[in-house]
């Protein structure tokens, strides 16, 4: 058992607190909509980055490769100075929303190289310009872009020029839950001798300026000899000493505002959140506390190194006061000793250790090396997020019981919400608050290494203090009402089957309450989202932003409403889900037979009203031989938006396949069925029939039956339509040449093939889905291909490519689709990476061409990453990918079924099979 | 019956005269002195048609040396 595994079992059997230090500091508060109490909600504009360094955030910090405590009072972060820049680099830079050509991004270039589970390893890299970083240009050049063109990046502005900058690698390494190593080295990359200023800082969350009857914790510093040691005092944390090696100054100060820089109003004392930027800026003695003490610290290194060499810095953050770690010469030494070294390389072996048993051995060195940093990004966007919904309100005027409130600009609804916990980030710069439906996919890829935090993730989205009365899963903050896929059913019966694979015995608990709160939520769909009752869905925006014609969260410019074929599909496979869950539970419980009989029968229904029995306009047409939206106009017409994207894709998904244990064991649940197929003939007459036995007697739950998948499969697996050599596109290449134009009242709508970025400013223009290809949906696809294997097997064979002449059963087009998905991460012949496009440094040069970075979606033809760039979230599926078809055959997976696909073992527990999903 | 609602009590900053200003839950406008205790030494405060307050957040009566009781 690998001793990280062994960390994961005592934190999981013993409560040994391993998570509870980690990298939850966000890297951005500002322009937050928690931040937020402008009037109007322009949360951006509100509170700023040029803000950020002298007023203090009210729920939560940030800052660069940083670390804080589970409740995030006690916060770790790096900041840096080059001599040049106006102010210190405390946190990372970035556009907003209106300032750049594509809606917000970040300016800088960060890796997140690796991290195991605990953090008891972790590894960051950021790159920092020895010239003057280009803020302005960067702005200026970037709002005065359009939306055809491309951003405008750091690199563009020549900020690395002849390689002048610093890589500073940050390494922590605990030593115990509460013992946490940290190595800060920094090359000079450069071709000349270069000085740097390196100020590791350590700072408590402004708790006391709030009025919660918070004390005001307080750092100050501590005697001691070769070192420079900080007692940090917090009344719920207890003592904690932060030693610096060697003899840096400490600059102390306050994390409070400056409220002459942001107000106008003179300050209450000259130590504020931005003194030490003053200090060592602008030279302002008089801002740092000479009592050495306060709320804020830094110790301030200026280290210089040769070209091609590198500084070191070295500190630690434990609950040891330097008495105890006093050696025999009365030097502090134990600190940062030959024992700091073997605590570091030792984490760093045991890092190699864990991986070595959870990356396939069959994956080559750059395969492995992708999964790991996918894996790496998923560890360090873990993310303290703090927000008391109710609370937000009341301090900005508009407590939802008081009669003299002022209307909030949003989350008026969800005063109920309180959330404090640490959630896995899509991105922890573009997008530092969760989101429901990227959180179900992060949980499939985390449970690769961390079962129990992705069980825990899942959890907390159902709880009463998220969920909301009505059985609504929170979308995000910019609007937690809106509408996200419901895909949280099928993480948790994924999550469940995972921990019963590895331990042979679930969490049937957790899965029962799971299931309980996920009925809620599905009541929510089915009340709020089936207009008619006719068992078909409406969901607005749906998370896929600009694919629709028009913009789907809006009232339409038509009149009337839509009939959304992925809405409807989404919740033809949330009843699989539950059909599934509830399955399970049976197995001991009878009383959740009927629960399955009733999904099972209630998919069947929204199954078939996809093929709109009895009206004339269906969302299926037969002649594209494809799924499409419908709109229905308020005069009673009906027309199909004939827009081939991947809204028409997402009927696949809702494919499962059943084993037949609950007939089995419940035959009376068998006839019961058998009558509600044979009385309503039609049902199943449009849509695959249940009652038809595949390979190995297995059953199958599908909108589509053989017919229909077959002309889906033609029009997918062709790379003049969605197949590009990168995954799938969002939508139809074929639009390329064929836009879809539609006029109302006297104004054109048109839906073009776009592969890159987004033309119109519909959802924040800042994400792409008329070309783009996006991994999350691209595995929702594979996974239903591997069931639809489980039950057609080897004699289903389609051309893929189609028109290509090559013939390939649907797992071989699965692991197809999940090569070409890989390969945008993958160096290709050429030895490019096609994620990184045409930049040619990230391409060729040896400090850039290995660190990867996982964007939010990527271009349609050549696999350029786009969008937010640090979105290992779902983008982190590809480990999970990589993972599955290195490990699962088609024979094993025609012969166990569904229990085929085997989790890394853990050797603390029995090993034992895993579903597909 | 007659019920008079009273308002929520709101803060502000006037960045000409660079001083906090409160309104109470009457509707009068107090300008807080720099220094300790600047509630206790509240000033009467009437905003003229020149006058410009911007809206500082509630969870700033700390901050501006309000005390935590008054809503």
């Amino acid at each position: 058992m690998s001793a990280e595994h062994v960390r994961l079992d005592e934190a999981r059997t013993r409560k040994v607190p391993w998570r509870k230090w980690g990298p939850y500091l966000s890297e951005r508060q500002w322009g937050t909509v928690r931040e937020d109490y402008s009037e109007g909600g322009d949360a951006w504009n509100y509170f700023t980055h040029d803000q950020a360094r002298s007023r203090a955030y009210r729920w939560g910090e940030d800052g660069i490769a940083g670390i804080s405590d589970d409740h995030q009072r006690l916060c770790f972060a790096l900041a840096l100075w080059n001599g040049k820049d106006a102010i210190l680099k405390e946190r990372l830079f970035g556009l907003t929303n209106s300032e750049s050509n594509h809606g917000e991004d970040v300016k800088e270039y960060y890796f997140y190289l690796d991290s195991t589970p605990t953090h008891s390893y972790m590894k960051y890299l950021y790159k920092y310009p020895q010239g003057e970083f280009p803020y302005a240009d960067l702005v200026e050049t970037s709002r005065g872009r359009s939306r055809t063109e491309f951003e405008y990046e750091l690199i563009d502005t020549g900020a690395f020029a002849e390689n002048r900058y610093w890589d500073v690698f940050v390494e922590y390494a605990k030593d115990s839950p509460e013992d946490m190593l940290i190595e800060i080295t920094a090359y000079n990359r450069g071709p000349e001798t270069a000085e740097l200023h390196i100020l590791p800082t350590l700072w408590f969350r402004n708790l006391w300026s709030w009025g919660e009857g918070q004390n005001r914790p307080s750092l100050t510093e501590v005697k001691a000899h070769g070192a420079s040691v900080v007692r940090a005092s917090e009344a719920s944390l207890g003592p904690r000493y932060f030693a610096c090696d060697g003899a840096a100054p400490l600059l102390f100060t306050e994390n409070e505002t400056n409220t002459s820089r942001i107000f106008g109003v003179p300050n209450r004392t000259p130590y504020v959140k931005d003194s030490i930027n003053n200090y060592v800026i602008h030279g302002k003695v008089d801002a740092i506390n000479p009592e050495k003490t306060g709320t804020k610290v830094a110790a301030h290194y200026r280290l210089s190194a040769r070209p091609g060499e590198a500084a070191t810095v070295r500190l630690r953050l434990c609950e040891a006061p330097p008495e105890v770690s006093v050696d025999l010469n009365g030097s502090t030494s134990a600190f940062f000793g030959a024992k700091f070294d073997e605590i570091l390389n030792a984490r760093r072996a045991e890092a190699d250790e864990f991986y070595g048993e959870i990356i396939p051995k069959s994956l080559d060195a750059d395969s492995a090396n992708v999964m790991r940093q996918a894996l790496a990004g998923m560890m360090w966007s873990k993310q303290f997020y703090l927000y008391d919904v109710d609370k937000w309100l009341e301090e900005r005027g508009s407590d939802p019981f008081k009669s003299s409130r002022k209307s909030a600009p949003r989350n008026e609804h969800w005063h109920h919400m309180y959330n404090g916990d640490v959630i896995s980030m899509p991105d922890k710069w573009e997008y530092p608050w969760y989101a429901a439906w990227d959180l179900a996919f992060h949980a499939l890829a985390l449970t690769l290494v961390d079962p129990d935090f992705g069980k825990s993730q899942l959890k907390l989205m159902l709880r009463e203090r998220y969920m909301h009365p009505n059985g609504q899963i929170p979308a995000y903050e910019w609007n937690f009402g809106d509408v996200n896929p419901p895909v949280h059913a099928w993480a948790t019966i994924f999550t469940y089957r995972l921990e019963k694979g590895m331990g042979g015995e679930g969490d049937r608990e957790w899965l029962k309450s799971s299931f309980q709160k996920l009925l809620l939520n599905f009541t929510w769909w089915v009340n709020r989202k089936d207009r008619t009752g006719r068992n078909v869905f409406e969901g607005g925006f749906l998370g896929l932003d600009n694919i629709g014609v028009f913009d789907r969260n809006a009232p339409l410019p038509t009149g009337g409403y839509l009939e959304q074929a992925d809405g409807t599909a989404w919740m033809a496979l949330f009843c699989q889900n539950m059909l599934e869950i509830a399955t399970e539970l049976a197995l001991e419980d009878p009383g959740y037979a009927e629960m399955a009989l009733k999904f099972c029968e209630h998919f069947l229904w929204i199954a078939s009203s996809m093929a709109h029995l009895g009206e004339d306009t269906g969302m299926w047409d037969e002649e594209d031989g494809f799924f499409y939206d419908v709109l229905r106009h308020p005069d009673g017409r009906a027309e199909r938006l004939k827009v081939r994207s991947m809204v028409g894709l997402l009927p696949l998904c809702a494919a499962t396949t059943l084993e037949g244990e609950m007939i089995a064991r419940y035959p009376e649940f068998g006839d019961r069925l058998m009558w509600f197929l044979d009385s309503r003939p039609e049902i199943a007459s449009t849509i695959h029939d249940p009652r038809k036995r595949g390979v190995n007697g297995r059953q199958l739950a599908s909108i589509l039956d053989e017919t229909k998948l077959r002309r889906v499969l033609e029009k997918m697996l062709d790379e003049n339509e969605f197949l590009s050599p990168y995954g799938l596109r969002s939508l139809s290449r074929y639009h390329a040449d064929h836009p879809y134009v539609i006029h109302v009242g006297g104004q054109e709508y048109r839906v073009s093939y776009l592969p890159a970025e987004s033309d119109t400013s519909m959802f924040g223009g800042n994400s792409n889905w008329r070309g783009p290809i996006w991994v999350p949906v691209n595995a929702l696809i594979i996974r239903s291909l591997v069931h639809y294997y489980l039950y057609y097997g080897d004699d289903f064979q389609v051309e893929c490519p189609t028109g290509s002449g090559q013939m390939m059963n649907l797992f071989e087009v699965a692991r197809e689709i999940s090569r070409r998905l890989n390969g945008l991460f993958l160096r290709g012949k050429d030895g490019d990476r096609p994620v990184f496009g045409g930049t040619h440094t990230f391409q060729d040069d040896p400090h850039w061409r290995d660190y990867l970075l996982f964007y939010e979606y990527f271009h349609g033809d050549n696999g350029a990453g786009l969008g937010a760039s640090h979105q290992t979230g779902w983008t982190g599926l590809v480990a999970r990918l990589l993972h599955l078809f290195a490990t699962l055959t088609p024979e094993t997976a025609q012969e166990e079924g569904k229990k085929a696909y085997r989790n890394p073992a853990n050797p603390a527990q029995a090993t034992a099979a895993q579903t597909v999903c | 019956m007659l019920t008079l609602s009273k308002q929520a009590v709101n803060l502000y900053v006037d960045r000409n005269a660079q001083r906090w200003i409160v309104r109470d839950a009457y509707g009068n406008f107090w300008l807080l002195p720099l220094g300790e205790n600047p509630w206790d030494r509240r000033e009467p405060f009437l905003p003229t048609e020149e006058t410009d307050l911007e809206p500082i957040p509630g969870h700033y009566k700390s901050i501006v040396g309000l005390p935590f009781d008054m809503t």
